[in-house]
């Protein structure tokens, strides 16, 4: 630090000098107070140093001296150096920086080094207001009124604060008290008379007016609303350029839009999440909320965006007319012809045959439809008068009957029943002696002729005279389920499900002879059933129907019925539409000449299907099941190929009650009057009429 | 045998197919020589919407537009008028640069206006074709009518003034009418549907609260449709206000004005006109009318007093509609039921006989205007409301707080929702459900 203090001292000690020299000028020129503050300064400045200095200053503001004291300090710099307004540079290499007032040279001051430059302004706070005057070669100390003074200067101001740029004025010459005008000329004779070239620049402007050279702006024209639509009752269409679309209406609001909609349609928290999630354009447009009231309901945010949407949706989306089908679903219901116009069909039971004690397993009507025969589960066989509902005969069999048949020739009354693993064929003692006698004849089996039969059927069925009932006894192998008659009365089938190859048997009865069929057998065989006027055979397997040509010995068709297991088949009177009936409670329409799946599927039972039937003469069809309910649907065929069948449900028939599960087990038509036989599990046959 | 370039065009053979039939955006442009911002103004106003070509012969990404539908553009007047805006503003813009403030002045009062009518006329050839798309007119016009006008936004305040107005006009007529059919509050805001002339209309009114005009929207779009439905939704009620024998623009109490209540003002503004006309023409009914209006305008001015001479000046427009047994408002309701319909006859009567008052909280614009349309009488509290509080007559005040102070015995206390509901089933619902702060 020592070198440093030293050169500090050093200009100290010079400027000291300087300042004595220049004292004595200074005394000698100017004024009074401020001479006395100035010496004062000089003295006091190497004695206390550079800090001190400043704080000089500060007290000489503070006593009130300073205007003056500025304006003498910058008469004293004045006189140091007289080398008057000459460029600086001249003294660059001199070792003086000019001549004081006595002539004698002013040296220059030692220059401190830069480093020790540096070091001082660091350690003095004052630097920023010191400037190095070139011309007197020191450094001058601005004070705090010639910064601010300077801070003025460089605002455009005027440099002392109390002068005002825009003072009052003071109108010195007194106006009120004036007798003369201040010029004693006449008023000039213009002042008196129109001027001529205002006339005649009136003039030309009329004239250019009258010409149509000048034209006014027109007055504002208010174009407010009137009557536009006055007589629009002409036009009748629109008659614009191009076809008209109107745009699409918006979607009304739906619940979902309520502020206090129903609970179901705010979504959850997760919900709200997951639409995070989505695609922008997947995301719902408006999340329902809920407010309780309607004070709390918020201005809806999106309004604004959802009336620009529309906005761009009305000018930027094509406008096609989109040829939608527009279809009333009423209209594409079939057109049903009234239950009315479809009489008459059976509505209401009439009578109930009363005797059996086990459920009725199945019935027959005789062709002339005067009687009808029963078969139960509890070993018996009945005969009943349909008009009247007497029981005409019974045969106890002895064991729980599958199924019974009229033979269909009028003149032939016996009756084909399956009982376990039986068949037979009994006598039912109705008709004239003659027509006995040809049935007698027919029912007697020689007991040599069952030997030579070919050789597989002749062990599958043995043909028996049984003379307990007076009829044929047919012995199978296995539980025969059903027995269809041919149409002639001559022909019988037999179905055994369990008889594998041998499951569907034909008998010829008047030779008492057992046919295999010739075909492979596909499925477990549930029924079998003649044409009613070809030589056409129908199976009835599981899943499907097959169709054989029983002359040609060929198969003909397959059916599909897409039903899990069916358990009944009818074959239309006409031959060429039939329906099965299935397990799971469908009925299935096929019409043969239109394909082989099925042409309608009715699925109106919950329960099973035990039996479906046609009517021989009427347009009638009937299904019966497990569900205690008989249904008859009208099944119009007509006779032109290009019309579908019509199938018009008519009516349902109830009153059969349940027992172990199982409903009506079979269902028979009148073959001439539109009635129904129903047999029941609850041990009754009810005939429903029209 | 070359085979021929699938699209070679021999020269001087025309275009055909989706070619000649349609040109995409950008050389309708060009053809029209104008720039895309007008050519969408004009979309707009002549309701022209890009059409889909079966072939898209320049690109799936183009937009297409039926040649006919440019030429039509092209020989619209509207397009030399906008040709003529654009110098005129360009003239503008050269005076104000050179200081020319008066000629600048001049120069924008003279700016050429484009004319809607004639394209409303155009667009809409029956006035039922007008009814028909006015949804959406409506719609926006309501929602203008809310905005707050916002110069950086470029909704100028008489935009928005004169939308409200439009919006209370047009309500002021279905309320008279009695044609409002449904209303239903949704979160969105209001909807109404009102049935004019075998027209089913529906539009939205937003709550009445400060919407927000959001930045991703494009206003000016907006703007140029309420170009034209703003003189639409004018000219259209100009129509029905002549149907009913009223002028059009009606003249409104500037006191009620200034008290926001424009509906209310507009509707009596209705009842005083229409009762008007046929004093005029039937001499007698008027002259018993105005012995009435005599005896009961002393009675009147003995219980209010105090009421300043405005309101005793509105009392008198109202009460021919009070009286119940003024001939004239019989032979005015007899004229008039041969015309109405069964639906407009039972909403009027809905709520024919009950008195309303609706409380502070309750939304008031939306009740002013559907209690009136089915025939109830209503006030509200604040100034200028035909009937205080304390009127005895009240049967149902309307409230939406959680409870009630002070309760008259008179009247039951309802949720706003009571009226919508009662209103959309057509009978007047039991109040049970819609008790105070339920």
């Amino acid at each position: 630090m020592s070198p440093t203090k030293q050169n500090e001292e050093d200009p100290h000690v010079s400027d000291s000098d300087t300042d004595s020299t220049y004292e004595d000028s200074s005394a000698a020129d100017d004024d009074d107070g401020d001479s006395f503050g100035s010496p004062s300064e000089s003295e006091s400045e190497p004695a206390a140093g550079d800090d001190s200095e400043p704080d000089e200053h500060g007290e000489s503001d503070s006593s009130g001296l300073h205007q003056e004291e500025s304006d003498s300090s910058e008469d004293e710099v004045a006189p140091r150096n007289t080398v008057g307004d000459v460029p600086l540079h001249w003294y660059d290499d001199e070792p003086h920086i000019g001549y004081d007032i006595k002539g004698k040279k002013i040296k220059k001051k030692d220059k401190l080094d830069k480093l020790g430059s540096f070091l001082a302004n660091v350690d003095d706070s004052k630097n920023w207001r010191k400037v190095y005057d070139e011309y007197n070669d020191e450094e001058v100390e601005l004070t705090k009124d010639e910064v601010k003074l300077v801070r003025r200067l460089l605002k455009n101001r005027a440099p002392h604060a109390d002068f005002n740029p825009y003072p009052d004025y003071v109108d010195w010459f007194k106006w009120d008290g004036a007798k003369h005008p201040l010029s004693n000329a006449p008023e000039p004779k213009r002042r008196f008379i129109p001027s001529k070239w205002e006339a005649k620049k009136v003039v030309q402007y009329v004239r250019a007016i009258r010409k149509g050279l000048i034209t006014f702006d027109k007055p504002k024209e208010e174009d407010g609303p009137y009557l536009l639509w006055e007589d629009d009752s002409g036009l009748t269409e629109k008659s614009n350029h191009l076809a008209y679309i109107p745009a699409p209406k918006q979607k009304l609001p739906g619940n979902e839009e309520s502020y206090n909609p129903p609970l179901e349609y705010i979504p959850t928290q997760e919900e709200i999440n997951s639409y995070q999630l989505m695609y922008e354009e997947d995301r719902p447009k408006f999340i329902p909320k809920r407010f309780t009231s309607m004070r709390s309901i918020p201005a809806y945010e999106n309004a604004m965006k959802d009336c620009f949407e529309r906005c761009l949706d009305l000018y930027l989306c094509p406008r096609v007319r989109k040829k939608r089908l527009n279809i009333d679903p009423e209209s594409l219901k079939p057109k049903l012809p009234s239950r009315k116009e479809l009489k008459p069909y059976p509505t209401s039971c009439y009578i109930e045959y009363k005797g059996h004690e086990d459920a009725v397993t199945s019935i027959s009507v005789e062709p002339s439809g005067q009687w009808i025969a029963s078969g139960s589960s509890d070993g018996t066989v009945r005969i009943w008068e349909v008009e009247t509902g007497r029981c005409l005969r019974r045969w106890d069999v002895g064991e729980a009957v599958n199924c019974v048949a009229w033979n269909p020739q009028p003149d032939v009354h016996i009756l084909a029943v399956s009982l376990g693993q039986d068949v037979l064929i009994l006598n039912t003692h109705l008709g004239d002696d003659e027509e006995q006698k040809k049935i007698k004849e027919l029912l007697s089996v020689d007991t040599s002729t069952p030997s030579d039969d070919s050789g597989n059927s002749a062990t599958s069925v043995r043909w028996l005279q049984d003379d307990k009932h007076g009829g044929i006894k047919l012995k199978f192998f296995k539980t025969v389920t059903a027995v269809e008659w041919h149409r002639k009365g001559d022909y019988f089938s037999t179905v055994m499900p369990a008889g594998e190859s041998r499951a569907v048997l034909i008998h010829h009865l008047s030779k008492k002879l057992t046919q295999k069929l010739p075909f492979k057998l596909h499925g477990l065989a549930v029924r079998s059933t003649f044409h009613p006027s070809r030589s056409i055979f129908f199976i009835c397997t599981k899943q499907s129907v097959r169709v054989y040509d029983l002359l040609k010995r060929k198969f003909i068709k397959k059916l599909d019925t897409g039903l899990r297991e069916a358990s009944s088949i009818a074959v239309h009177p006409g031959g060429d539409n039939l329906i099965v009936g299935s397990k799971e409670g469908k009925l299935c329409w096929f019409d043969m000449d239109l394909s082989s799946k099925p042409y309608k599927t009715l699925k109106c039972h919950p329960k099973d299907i035990n039996n479906v039937v046609y009517h021989r003469s009427y347009p009638l069809f009937a299904s019966c099941s497990d569900d205690c309910n008989a249904y008859v649907f009208h099944g119009m065929v007509y006779s032109d190929l290009n019309q579908n069948p019509l199938i018009v449900p008519l009516e349902i028939l109830r009153g059969h009650t349940s027992s172990d599960g199982r409903g009506i087990l079979d269902c028979k038509f009148h073959p001439r009057q539109p009635w129904l036989f129903t047999a029941g599990a609850d041990k009754l046959i009810k005939l429903y009429c029209h | 045998m070359v085979k021929a370039v699938k699209h070679y065009r021999p020269p001087g053979k025309k275009k055909e197919g989706n070619a000649a039939k349609f040109v995409t955006r950008s050389q309708a442009l060009k053809q029209l020589q104008i720039n895309l911002p007008l050519f969408r103004k004009l979309c707009i106003l002549k309701g022209v919407t890009p059409r889909e070509p079966k072939k898209k012969f320049k690109g799936t990404h183009q937009t297409y537009y039926h040649v006919k539908d440019v030429a039509f553009l092209h020989h619209e007047p509207l397009l030399e008028i906008h040709r003529e805006i654009r110098v005129h503003e360009r003239k503008i813009k050269k005076a104000e640069a050179k200081k020319n403030l008066e000629r600048a002045k001049r120069l924008r009062e003279k700016t050429p206006k484009p004319k809607i009518d004639r394209i409303i006329r155009q667009r809409y050839p029956r006035f039922v074709d007008a009814l028909g798309e006015l949804d959406d007119c409506l719609s926006m016009v309501h929602l203008f009518a809310a905005l707050p006008a916002a110069e950086s936004k470029k909704i100028d305040i008489e935009c928005v003034h004169k939308c409200r107005r439009l919006a209370h006009e047009w309500q002021a007529f279905i309320s008279r009418t009695h044609k409002l059919r449904k209303a239903f509050v949704s979160v969105k805001g209001i909807y109404y549907q009102a049935e004019v002339e075998g027209q089913k209309i529906t539009w939205l009114t937003p709550h009445s609260l400060q919407q927000v005009v959001s930045d991703d929207v494009d206003v000016i779009t907006m703007l140029n449709f309420l170009q034209l439905y703003e003189p639409l939704l004018g000219f259209v009620n100009f129509r029905l206000y002549h149907s009913i024998n009223l002028k059009y623009p009606p003249i409104l109490d500037p006191r009620l004005e200034a008290l926001a209540a424009d509906l209310y003002a507009l509707s009596r503004y209705a009842n005083a006109n229409v009762n008007a006309v046929p004093s005029v023409v039937n001499s007698e009914a008027s002259q018993v009318a105005e012995s009435e209006q005599g005896d009961a305008k002393p009675k009147r001015d003995d219980i209010e007093h105090e009421k300043s001479e405005l309101r005793l000046a509105q009392l008198q427009h109202q009460l021919p509609t009070n009286e119940p047994g003024a001939l004239m408002q019989l032979v005015e309701e007899a004229a008039s039921e041969e015309e109405v319909d069964q639906d407009t006859r039972e909403c009027k009567n809905l709520f024919k006989d009950l008195k309303f008052f609706l409380s502070r909280e309750v939304p008031r614009e939306s009740l002013l205007f559907v209690i009136p349309a089915f025939g109830g009488i209503v006030s509200w509290e604040g100034e200028g409301a035909p009937f205080q509080e304390s009127d005895q007559s009240i049967t149902h005040q309307i409230v939406d707080r959680d409870s009630q102070g002070h309760k008259f015995l008179s009247r039951e206390y309802v949720q706003p929702q009571w009226v919508f509901d009662s209103v959309n089933a057509r009978i007047i619902l039991p109040t049970v459900d819609y008790m105070v702060g339920r």
